[in-house]
């Protein structure tokens, strides 16, 4: 694997039902470190599949992924990988409903062997730079869509991830929420130089990033 | 926050069903103390019974299946206090009527000159001097009857004047009252028989000596129980409620059990897009294990603590409605620790299953649950 690659796919394959439905039909993609990717493609293309392959919340049925040193079609516990590399930032926000903001942004580093002090000095950090200091101890359920969002970030960027996954990260909110978190996803990306990838189906979202990839019919096209 | 602390938090998210689930195990969990309660209630009223007044150990009939239904021939007093070793036996008949509001009301049959054997200490009056209609009563008896010296009771269809007031500290024994022997043999028909005898041996003389002794020379007619290991060997009905009390603990693992599985699998498929994304944030599978087995921890340890207070108040209640009379509690640690121990181990049974299966969930599938 090139040093300066972190995500390399070759040829790969993934159906589901048995193989009824095709997903990935030989995808091969190359994504440089630091780089800020948007998939793009119609519902049922592949994209998110492509997308939970590179964060090795799926298996391949042929073909290779390596994403950030990581073979993951060899490895067979990959939990650690996705503890160290990855960070994931969902359509919904999915923060655990009886933790409180702070709680929720801890979670994550409980795989890391730190102490509990160093994991609330790092969820306040993290917090502060989404502008939720003043939101610490509410529940999910007293904050706005957009506060949500911020903290599912916040979550994910709890173990320096190098690789950042955005799964239509505003496809649930307004478009005034939508585009500020566009903005604080853009500020990381340039800030702390982490890999971004993000999938949607939305054109003018998918601009702001470096290289648009089109996915379609579980093939990219050219 | 620590996982600890996440775990103890996690199952009171939702309080009804957690709630429901530990009032169902702290039923099992409250039979299991409050029946240990009482069975070793039982066991210190019958071992103070056996080595009432000091006595050494006692005589019953051999291959008898209950001890209080034992019937030796009253010549065996006399032929006991012949064995090398013994110092004196008294031959003692007991029985059980409706006296007052007490359904069981203790009548012991004794030689009166032998009533010091029965280690009693008379409080107020006099003891009963010949085979007069004449009876003593307990000082627990005196209280619940409202009687004192002079006044009379009805035993069998007789009425008896009492003498006086004893004590021993047996709470069967203060509950109740002694008569002659002759009366009562009298009063139950059996003439010439005794339940027990009591045998005191020598100074320099040792109890597995005397014991084995009469064992060989009458061991065909009647049997020694000097402890309660002994008593077990004979009486059925302290392993009938050993057993009984097993069982239950038993019963109380498999209903337990169910209900724990049923909680925590409720509370897995709720959560399953929450397990997807601790999955994806990087749990390994063992600390998902671990988190689930921990809240149905957690959920019969409420159970445990929540059950025994149950128990302690059913065993006071049972006292206060007339059972105080007849058994004493004994709240001994091996009873609360057995509770604990039912409760941890229908959290591990009840545990492992949902929890084996939400570690075992495929990410992108439990992402994807609605």
């Amino acid at each position: 694997m090139n040093d300066e690659n972190i995500v390399e796919i070759k040829n790969l394959k993934k159906g589901f039902d048995n193989g009824k439905i095709t997903a990935l039909n030989g995808v091969n993609l190359i994504i440089k470190k630091g780089e800020f990717v948007s998939i793009i493609g119609p519902s049922g293309s592949g994209k998110s599949t492509l997308l939970n392959m590179i964060g090795a919340l799926d298996k391949a049925d042929e073909g290779s992924v390596s994403v950030a040193g990581y073979d993951l079609t060899k490895n067979k516990d990959l939990s650690e990988f996705r503890s160290k590399e990855i960070g994931f930032i969902f359509q919904l926000h999915n923060l655990i409903p009886n933790l409180s903001v702070v709680e929720n942004v801890e979670i994550p580093m409980f795989e890391r062997s730190m102490s509990g002090k160093s994991m609330r000095n790092k969820a306040l950090k993290l917090l502060e730079y989404m502008h939720l200091s003043d939101k610490l101890t509410r529940k999910p359920t007293e904050l706005s869509g957009g506060e949500r969002q911020r903290v599912a970030i916040a979550r994910a960027l709890a173990n320096d991830p190098s690789i950042i996954l955005a799964d239509e990260p505003t496809g649930s909110l307004d478009s005034k929420n939508g585009q500020m978190i566009l903005q604080r996803l853009k500020d990381l990306h340039e800030n702390e130089n982490v890999t971004l990838i993000m999938v949607t189906h939305d054109m003018n979202v998918a601009s702001m990033a470096q290289r648009t990839i089109k996915v379609l019919d579980g093939r990219i096209q050219n | 926050m620590s996982f600890f602390s996440l775990i103890v938090k996690n199952p009171f998210r939702n309080k009804t069903r957690t709630a429901l689930a530990v009032v169902g195990i702290a039923i099992g969990i409250a039979t299991i103390v409050a029946l240990g309660i009482i069975t070793d209630g039982l066991k210190a009223s019958t071992e103070e019974t056996l080595k009432a007044g000091g006595a050494d150990f006692t005589i019953v009939e051999a291959n008898v299946s209950d001890m209080f239904l034992s019937k030796v021939d009253d010549s065996y007093v006399d032929k006991v206090k012949n064995v090398t070793g013994v110092d004196d036996a008294v031959g003692v008949l007991t029985a059980v009527q409706p006296v007052g509001g007490n359904p069981y009301f203790v009548i012991i049959g004794m030689d009166p000159a032998k009533l010091s054997m029965s280690g009693m200490k008379i409080t107020s009056g006099t003891q009963f001097s010949g085979d007069g209609k004449e009876v003593i009563i307990g000082k627990v008896a005196a209280e619940k009857l409202n009687k004192t010296v002079g006044d009379t009771i009805t035993l069998g269809k007789e009425d008896y004047k009492i003498t006086g007031i004893f004590e021993t500290g047996d709470l069967q024994q203060d509950g109740g009252s002694f008569i002659s022997l002759k009366n009562l043999q009298e009063m139950e028909d059996k003439p010439g028989k005794v339940t027990m005898i009591y045998v005191k041996i020598k100074k320099d003389a040792k109890v597995e000596d005397v014991t084995k002794a009469i064992e060989d020379q009458y061991g065909k007619d009647i049997t020694t129980i000097s402890s309660l290991e002994d008593l077990q060997n004979v009486d059925q009905g302290l392993n009938t409620i050993d057993t009984a009390s097993w069982a239950i603990s038993l019963l109380a693992i498999v209903i337990g059990g169910i209900g724990v599985i049923n909680t925590m699998i409720m509370s897995v498929y709720e959560r399953t897009r929450e397990i997807g994304v601790l999955k994806a944030v990087g749990w390994k599978n063992r600390r998902i294990l671990g988190m689930i087995l921990g809240e149905s921890l957690v959920l019969t340890l409420v159970a445990g603590l929540v059950g025994t207070i149950m128990g302690i108040i059913a065993i006071q209640l049972l006292m206060g409605l007339g059972m105080g009379g007849f058994i004493k509690p004994v709240y001994a640690p091996d009873v609360f620790l057995r509770a604990f121990i039912v409760a941890l181990t229908v959290g591990l049974i009840g545990g492992f299953y949902p929890a084996y299966r939400a570690s075992r969930l495929p990410p992108t599938e439990a992402l994807r649950y609605e």
